[in-house]
Parts: C-alpha cells; sequence; structure tokens
C-alpha cells in the first residue's frame, strides 16, 4: 500500500466533495482543507498496526435492565 | 442588599431569604425580568423571554416554601440554552430549520429542573446548532460579551455566558461537545461543569455529535453548579448513553478542601499557544491551591497530541445527523455553518474509525495519569474572549482547544475564572476529575472560590 501524503491537498479537497456529492464554494475550498490538515495529522501519522482496536460495539449488562443486550 | 447586588446572589443565599421570608420569588423573578428587560438589548442574551412562565413558576415556588416542602432550588430562576427542548416554548437552536418548532415535550434535564422549583426566565441563544459562530445577516443577532460589547462571550452556549455573568439569570444549562460550556465560562468570568459523559442526560437536547456531546450546569460559581448537578444527575432511560452510575451527593463534601489533594498539570500540548497573561494567572492559581494544603505536580499524557482527531469524529457526527437537511434545504443554513458541517462528509470511513482509535487511546492515558493525580488542572482557554472582528472572518479557524480532550475522554471537568487580562477581560482554568468523581471537581473549585474573588468581579453593564 503506498504511503500516506502528509498533508492534505486542494485537489483531493474537490475530490473528496466530489465522491461524496456536496458542493462547496471554491472560496471556501482553503477553509475546508484547513479543517481536513488539522484533523488528519495525528491519523496520518498514526501507524495503525501499533495501536489497539476500539472497543466491541455490543456490550451486555450482567445486571441484565432494559438496555441489556443493546 | 442593594438590587444590583441581589441580582448576583447564589443559590444558597437566594433560598436563605426565600424561606426566612426576606424575599419574595415573585419579586425576584419580576426583578430580574425588569433587568432583562433593561440590559438585553444591547447583550442580546435572550431569544425568548417566558414571563408569564416565570412568575407563575414563581408563585408555585412561592406556595411549596410556604409549605415547607421545597427543596433548594425552589424559586431560584434558570434561562435554557434554546438547545434544550421545552414543552410549548419555541425551541429553535439557532437554526432557520427550527425556527418555528415548539415541541410538545420537556427534555428530561428541563423536566427536572422544573420539577426541582426552578423558575424558568425564558430561552438564551444558541449558537446555530450549537456549532457555527452567527455571522451577520443570521437570524439572531449575537449574543454580546458583557465584559466588552465588542468581544464574543465565547459559544455555543453564548447566550447562557453572557445571562449570567450579567446578572440575568441565576443558573443556565449550556451543552458542550467540544467546549461549550467551558469556552463561555473562561470568556464571561462565571463557572461551567461538564458532567462526565453519561452523568446528565442529553434527551431532547439537539445533537450536535453524540459521542462527545455533554449537557450540563452553567452558574456563577462552582457551589451553584453543585446545586444544580445534584437536581439534574441521574440515569435516563431516553438516553442511551445515560450511566447507572449512583448519584453522589455533591453538596456534602463541598466544603472539604483541598489539603491533600493530589493536583496534576500536564505540562505538554494544554499550554501551546496559551497567551502570557492566561499562563501567569494559572500559576497563580496552583499557588493558591497549594496554599490551600494541595500538592502540585506535573504528569504526562502521552498521546495528548492526538487531539486534532477529534474534529474528525465531531465533524463526521454532525454531517452525519445534518446529512439529509444539507443535501435537500443548504439555504436554511448559515453560509459558513453549512460548509463547516460539508466538511465532516469529506472524511472516509477509516478515517473516523482511526480517530476513534486514537480517541481510546487517549482515554487510557488520561485514565492512567489519574491514577497518581487526583485532578489535572489546564488552562481552558488560550487567552481572553476575542474580539468580533477576529471571528468573523470567514477564513477564521478553529483554534486549538484545551477543552476537545476532556471530551474525547469523557471526563468530569470544571472552569472557574482565575483572573483578568490587561484589557479587563476574564481568564479561566479547568478542573477535571475520574470519571464520575464531579464532587471532588466542585470541591477543588469551591475551596478555590472560598480563596479567591475572581467570580465576584462584576463587568460594567449598563442599558
Amino acid at each position: 500500500m503506498p504511503e500516506m501524503p502528509p498533508d492534505v491537498t486542494l485537489d483531493e479537497v474537490k475530490e473528496r466533495a466530489r465522491l461524496a456529492g456536496l458542493s462547496i464554494p471554491e472560496a471556501r475550498l482553503g477553509l475546508v482543507r484547513g479543517f481536513l490538515v488539522n484533523a488528519l495529522r495525528p491519523i496520518r501519522a498514526l501507524d495503525t498496526r501499533t495501536v489497539r482496536t476500539v472497543e466491541p460495539a455490543v456490550t451486555f449488562d450482567p445486571k441484565g435492565g432494559p438496555e441489556a443486550g443493546s | 442588599m442593594s438590587a444590583d447586588e441581589l441580582c448576583y446572589a447564589g443559590i444558597r443565599e437566594l433560598g436563605g431569604l426565600f424561606r426566612r421570608r426576606e424575599l419574595s420569588p415573585v419579586d425576584y423573578a419580576t426583578d430580574l425580568l425588569h433587568r432583562i428587560e433593561r440590559l438585553d438589548k444591547s447583550l442580546n442574551a435572550y431569544v425568548t423571554v417566558t414571563a408569564e412562565r416565570a412568575l407563575a413558576d414563581a408563585r408555585a415556588a412561592e406556595a411549596a416554601l410556604r409549605r415547607g416542602d421545597a427543596g433548594p432550588l425552589a424559586g431560584i430562576p434558570i434561562a435554557y440554552k434554546d438547545l434544550y427542548a421545552t414543552k410549548g416554548i419555541r425551541t429553535t437552536a439557532g437554526s432557520a430549520l427550527l425556527a418555528d418548532w415548539v415541541p410538545d415535550f420537556d427534555c428530561t434535564c428541563v423536566a427536572r429542573l422544573q420539577q426541582a422549583g426552578m423558575v424558568m426566565l425564558g430561552k438564551v441563544i444558541t449558537h446555530e446548532f450549537a456549532f457555527g459562530i452567527q455571522f451577520p445577516g443570521h437570524r439572531f443577532p449575537p449574543a454580546r460579551n458583557p465584559w466588552n460589547l465588542d468581544h464574543i462571550p465565547g459559544g455555543s452556549s453564548s447566550g447562557s455566558g453572557a445571562a449570567l455573568a450579567a446578572g440575568l439569570t441565576v443558573g443556565s444549562l449550556g451543552s458542550d461537545t467540544g467546549g461549550s460550556i467551558r469556552g463561555p465560562a473562561a470568556f464571561c468570568g462565571i463557572a461551567g461543569l461538564k458532567p462526565t459523559y453519561g452523568r446528565v442526560s442529553r434527551a431532547g437536547v439537539v445533537t450536535l455529535s453524540w459521542t462527545l456531546d455533554h449537557t450540563g450546569p452553567m452558574a456563577r460559581s462552582a457551589e451553584d453548579c453543585a446545586f444544580m448537578l445534584q437536581a439534574l444527575a441521574g440515569h435516563d432511560p431516553a438516553d442511551p448513553a445515560s450511566a447507572h452510575e449512583p448519584v453522589t451527593d455533591y453538596l456534602a463534601g463541598l466544603e472539604g478542601g483541598v489539603e491533600g489533594l493530589k493536583v496534576g498539570v500536564v505540562r505538554d500540548y494544554f499550554f501551546d499557544g496559551v497567551e502570557p497573561e492566561t499562563v501567569a494567572a494559572f500559576e497563580r492559581a496552583l499557588g493558591e491551591l497549594g496554599r490551600l494544603g494541595a500538592t502540585v505536580r506535573d504528569v504526562t499524557i502521552p498521546s495528548i497530541h492526538a487531539t486534532p482527531a477529534f474534529m474528525v469524529i465531531m465533524l463526521t457526527e454532525a454531517f452525519a445527523y445534518h446529512e439529509r437537511d444539507l443535501r435537500e434545504r443548504p439555504e436554511l443554513y448559515g453560509e459558513v455553518v453549512r460548509e463547516k458541517l460539508m466538511a465532516g462528509g469529506l472524511f472516509r470511513a477509516d478515517e473516523y474509525v482511526q480517530a476513534q482509535r486514537l480517541r481510546a487511546q487517549l482515554r487510557e492515558d488520561t485514565a492512567r495519569a489519574l491514577e497518581s493525580v487526583d485532578l489535572l488542572i489546564t488552562p481552558t482557554a488560550l487567552g481572553p474572549a476575542p474580539a468580533f472582528a477576529t471571528v468573523l472572518d470567514p477564513d477564521f479557524p478553529f483554534a486549538k482547544s484545551n477543552m476537545g480532550p476532556f471530551n474525547m475522554t469523557g471526563l468530569p471537568t470544571l472552569a472557574v475564572p482565575t483572573g483578568f487580562s490587561s484589557s479587563g477581560l476574564p481568564l479561566s482554568l479547568q478542573i477535571s476529575g475520574r470519571p464520575f468523581d464531579e464532587a471532588t471537581v466542585l470541591r477543588a473549585g469551591h475551596a478555590y472560590q472560598r480563596a479567591t474573588e475572581w467570580h465576584r468581579r462584576r463587568p460594567p453593564v449598563r442599558a
């Protein structure tokens, strides 16, 4: 798998918007890119092989009750 | 006590006056309604004033006080963030989408506080869907900071912060997804508690990001937050994240002080970009806690720099909540808010999952830090409230946040004032504790407030 680029480019923002079917005005693309760059920085720096998986989505309450098994 | 002093009284003091019949809840509510009428023109804290309802609530509280079956919140005025559903009262979430929504139910928090005898003064403004700043042309004018009208009061619980600082209510409820209780508390010089995730119900409160959303009390002191939390806390089957954890007596140990408590300071991340005046106020506060008997030492949270992944979670969940309306009725969103929400549609599924994995790591590391100390103390905001002119630049980015880590970890966190900038604006620190240990968090905040006077300063509010 190719290594992920460290930053999000404007072209990548446009491509993501196209794939999502969202229309973002040209003047705001820089702002949106800023969000993505900042938010994705720790994820792109992450070695996903070294982090535990997220806890299971299903839990059972041994005491029972209305939420048990949900 | 003058009328101006009385409008800033706390819950314990007001309760005493009501019980001794030195003050009538009806007269007090009437005075506050007049004050709102006089002063809120320049502050815009309220979107709806429920004067008739307030007087009816106050009369009911007065009757209960006379019968001797009233609790500590009876007759205490409150203003609800306009994100909380209120039966028969318009609830807009600060949005044109919900401009005419009149719920046929009270959300759990409102029901609990009204049941406790609080007096509903009205609904206070929220940023659009608890998210965006209100830009010019927005349906509602933005609330202004009572300490300086050219500055923001913080958000998204902007009306709550402004109303409390200006003495236009005694209590309020805010919501906090990334700091929306603590930010306005910091910028307005008041107290705000984000309880543990699951401690206070969110049922009937408009969602922003359900794994990060918290509801909680805002007031002028830690003690008043404790009074309100006592009535709010407890399991609610209507909120799937609501905890079964037993409710502590938050007032019983409130006077216990900080003697013997171990306080941890995370020097990494939380001081990046923090203005020197805020750091100086913070260090003075640490000194004060030390003088009061707490042991202060540095601790580390190795994964703290993963905090910005918070935005992936928040924006993705917010987009998931709003997607249908964003696609079908985009014109009903404020322009900049719409594009910020749309940014949440640009993350990939794997990025959301990785963000949750980072969050789990942050939660574990923070729990480990809290094995060696009882509390974590950090600056709430990077500096005092910025000016409207700064934040109304559409390209103004989300600043680095000291508050987001505690939404990611779900830990109880209280913001209290720690001083003032040279420009006369409030500064603040936040106290975080172990899950469901609001009692210790509030006890430390109360001890600090007994020893300091910052929360007793009043802004120069004029009609």
